[in-house]
């Protein structure tokens, strides 16, 4: 069965929360009442029908097409299943995702996979501030689950991360792994001002030297055994973190963040 | 304009009248007696078989001040898992712990309350206070002013000032604040807080001042009482939450000596040591102390379960408290040397010992006090639960066949701790009508209000008579408030404003001279703008301020 498809007929001026176009919630809908679907945009509701041209499928493989950057929600609290958005996705791509898979094939806005639970999301072009963060005032980021962002992220990546996995090609912005608690954060390009900020847990890896605060404590170089392992785990990704020749053994290890608990750790290829 | 309402069965023990079928007729505002009968109805509703009372006033409620919005700033979760959306009449808003001023007043007003005070109101930030409760919609609202820890009154107590010094600098506070009362929150604790103390018992000298609780507790009752200002002392005691501050409690009571106290959210200071957990109920002996003591008045702090923020001005219990904060972030904070503040989040859970004998303590209390005219129905809004679950603790206090399942659902060590399950008393709505409204509004010193009888303010809750009382409270058919028509089943229909309740203790303006030395040389604000003026709350147009007499001094 070919996948259910959206195409996006016209760009509304304002914002789409997309949240009700999850597989969970369209699997055994027929094809009239996911047309009767309210969206809210900005003040105004509109029906799906009136935003989307509708090509009836497999609710468990959802396509957006000529997807833009006010579509915010996309694959909310999806529950299995996955999404491919062609074009950019909004804020909360994600937000709070079970299981499953999304994938984008432009950017992201902010807060993409914000409060993620598990399950798998890809984004080829760049992502916005706060990828895998947690809402303002909560405690909890990410606690699972694996991002691939294949360009660059915004400020403060893996904000109040609690668990899973961020893997980033391209540059992190400021404050990249903000209050971890704990998880990982792999950067294969450039990191910004005040990485690993009062960081509790976790691990930042890094291809290339970060500036690091003074609450960060060097603790030499040294040969981890257990990364080649963790790169063995990235082998099935369509990702650059696949390719064998990008991995290393080999790191300085530094302990922070000091002014926290202090048991982070930033890892750097040497 | 005449308005009648037929036939309902009015329960209004200001007058003294316990079920009775009669007629009230409604002008200008106000109740009125029976008109001639040539004067015209202009409306008239038809109240057989209905459950009428004046509308609900709410003596102690933290619904305005900083801590509130510290609160809010701390917990945008409450907001975001309650939006309120807007109607004709209403405007939007949300939270359901700490909700937007908007959405304070409505809610109040769809369970029938017409007034709510702030018990907790900073003279320094007295202003915020009075501006946030101006954006509480259909409410009455005033305020308790808080003194006990400010380092002026310390210092008027280390110096051996008399008596009279203190009344004037209370009586000045109570006018520059707005204020309807005196409230003190442990008593010099916040302040010796400050200086490192983490605890501070009744006899406990601070470490600074070397003055102890009971002196202020003394010199405090004894201002407000001479200054006539009928609404007690209000008390927040030494101790809060600490198991075994029933001894505390009741020598707060033995040791005041005969001058008038109102002890608040007294379910916090009723815990004994006894039993495996070391943690048990004193509800049996604070109630018998409350008893036998006519001088003293409590309102309850019943806790609920479910989430809620605790908020309050006592920044050294709040500190003690912050390991069980639920989710894990709170404050604590010093107040321009006037007081404190401490904002926790908790969240009560019936299968936690502590909490489920604390609930149960607070029943217990309810149910052991004889006189309703002594104890008041509340919550400590938002610190036990929100305000809106008053219906299901009046549920609670009225039906004992629900009150005794829901016992048997809680932690089962705390159900062989407590002998709420042997307590056969049901409230009934006579007693319920005086601890929610004739009581609170004679506590308070409202002359005209909580009360049904001709020249009082129109403030009128209808319900329809339901055995289930959670039901039958929590959606009135009508409220009216001065006389206009506000909410019909249990929604509301047209909004207005409420009046600032407040008294105006005389002084001698010669106490400014010490006062305005003390301001130029330590606070961040002149004297001249400490104090509010009536037009500060009225120049908007909707707020006003009615002052109420004081009470003659024998």
């Amino acid at each position: 069965m070919s996948a259910l498809t959206f195409t996006l007929k016209y760009r509304p001026d304002q914002r789409v929360d997309l949240s009700p176009l999850v597989c969970q919630n369209l699997e055994g809908k027929e094809i009239a009442e996911i047309a009767a679907l309210e969206l809210q945009s900005g003040k105004a509701k509109l029906r799906v029908d009136a935003l989307f041209n509708i090509s009836f499928g497999d609710a468990q493989n959802i396509v957006i097409k000529n997807s833009f950057g006010k579509l915010d929600f996309i694959g909310k609290k999806l529950n299995g299943g996955s999404i491919r958005v062609e074009g950019d996705a909004g804020a909360y791509l994600g937000m709070g995702m079970k299981s499953g898979s999304i994938r984008v094939t432009g950017n992201a806005g902010l807060y993409a996979a914000c409060e993620m639970k598990k399950g798998t999301l890809q984004i080829d072009g760049d992502a916005g501030d706060f990828l895998g963060g947690a809402l303002p005032g909560n405690k909890m980021g990410m606690k699972g689950g694996l991002i691939l962002v294949k360009g660059n992220v915004g400020e403060r990546a893996g904000d109040h991360m609690r668990r899973g996995t961020i893997l980033i090609e391209g540059n992190a912005g400021d404050y990249c792994g903000s209050r971890m608690t704990a998880g990982t954060i792999a950067v294969m390009g450039q990191t910004g001002r005040y990485l690993g900020y009062a960081m509790r847990r976790g691990t930042l890896l890094l291809w290339s030297q970060p500036q690091l605060s003074a609450s960060f404590n060097d603790c030499g170089a040294h040969t981890l055994g257990f990364l080649p392992m963790l790169f063995a785990s990235f082998k099935s990704l369509n990702s650059r973190f696949a390719d064998a020749a990008v991995g290393f053994n080999r790191v300085r290890r530094y302990a922070g963040d000091m002014a926290e608990a202090g048991r982070g750790e930033v890892l750097v290829k040497l | 304009m005449m308005i009648k309402l037929t036939g309902g069965t009015v329960y209004d023990p200001a007058a003294g009248i316990d079920g009775k079928k009669q007629d009230i007729y409604i002008q200008d505002g106000r109740i009125v007696k029976k008109p001639a009968k040539d004067v015209p109805i202009d409306k008239e509703y038809d109240l057989k078989g209905k459950v009428v009372m004046s509308g609900a006033i709410d003596m102690h409620t933290h619904i305005g001040g900083g801590k509130g919005n510290i609160a809010r700033t701390l917990l945008p979760e409450d907001h975001r898992q309650d939006p309120v959306a807007r109607t004709e009449c209403t405007r939007s808003g949300c939270g359901h712990a700490m909700p937007s001023t908007f959405v304070t007043g409505y809610r109040y007003a769809e369970m029938g309350y017409t007034a709510g005070f702030e018990p907790a109101v900073l003279p320094v930030n007295a202003r915020q206070a009075h501006m946030e409760m101006g954006d509480i919609p259909i409410l009455d609202k005033g305020g308790y002013v808080m003194l006990g820890s400010d380092d002026y009154l310390l210092r008027m107590l280390t110096a051996k000032k008399d008596q009279k010094a203190v009344n004037d600098y209370v009586a000045w506070t109570i006018n520059a604040a707005k204020a309807i009362g005196v409230k003190v929150v442990n008593p010099g604790g916040i302040n010796a807080f400050k200086f490192n103390q983490r605890k501070l018992d009744l006899d406990e000298q601070n470490s600074h001042y070397g003055v102890t609780p009971r002196q202020i507790l003394q010199t405090l009752a004894t201002a407000v009482k001479e200054l006539g200002v009928s609404h007690p002392l209000h008390v927040h005691g030494c101790n809060l939450g600490v198991p075994g501050n029933m001894e505390t409690t009741l020598n707060t009571i033995e040791g005041i000596g005969g001058l008038p106290l109102h002890l608040t959210h007294i379910q916090f200071h009723s815990y004994g040591t006894e039993g495996d957990f070391k943690f048990s109920s004193g509800a049996a002996q604070i109630a018998e102390a409350v008893n036998k003591h006519k001088n003293i008045t409590i309102d309850v702090g019943q806790i609920l379960f479910g989430q809620t923020v605790t908020a309050s001005g006592d920044n050294m219990r709040q500190h003690a408290n912050h390991k069980h904060a639920s989710p894990n972030k709170w404050v604590t904070m010093d107040i321009e040397c006037d007081a404190g503040c401490g904002v926790v989040p908790f969240k009560y859970r019936d299968q936690n010992f502590v909490n489920a004998l604390q609930w149960a303590i607070g029943l217990e209390t309810f149910l052991l006090v004889d006189d309703p005219w002594r104890i008041f129905l509340t919550t400590d809004h938002p610190n036990g639960a929100p305000f809106t679950s008053y219906p299901h603790l009046i549920r609670l206090l009225m039906d004992k066949s629900f009150r005794n399942d829901m016992l048997a659902t809680i932690h089962p060590e705390a159900q062989k701790m407590t002998t709420l399950g042997s307590i056969d008393r049901e409230y009934t709505l006579n007693e319920i009508a005086i601890m929610t409204r004739a009581g609170a509004a004679k506590l308070i010193g409202l002359h005209d209000r909580g009360g049904l009888s001709p020249g009082n303010w129109a403030d009128i809750t209808v319900y329809t008579e339901n055995a289930d009382r959670e039901k039958m409270f929590e959606k009135p058919d009508y409220v009216f408030k001065d006389g206009d028509l506000v909410v019909r089943d249990g929604k509301v229909i047209a909004t207005k404003w409420g009046t600032t309740h407040v008294v105006k203790p005389d002084f001698d303006p010669s106490v400014e001279k010490g006062l305005k030395d003390y301001f130029d040389r330590y606070l961040t604000m002149k004297l001249g703008n400490f104090k509010i003026s009536d037009d500060e709350i009225t120049e908007d147009g909707r707020g006003s301020i009615t002052a109420h007499p004081l009470k003659r001094l024998a």
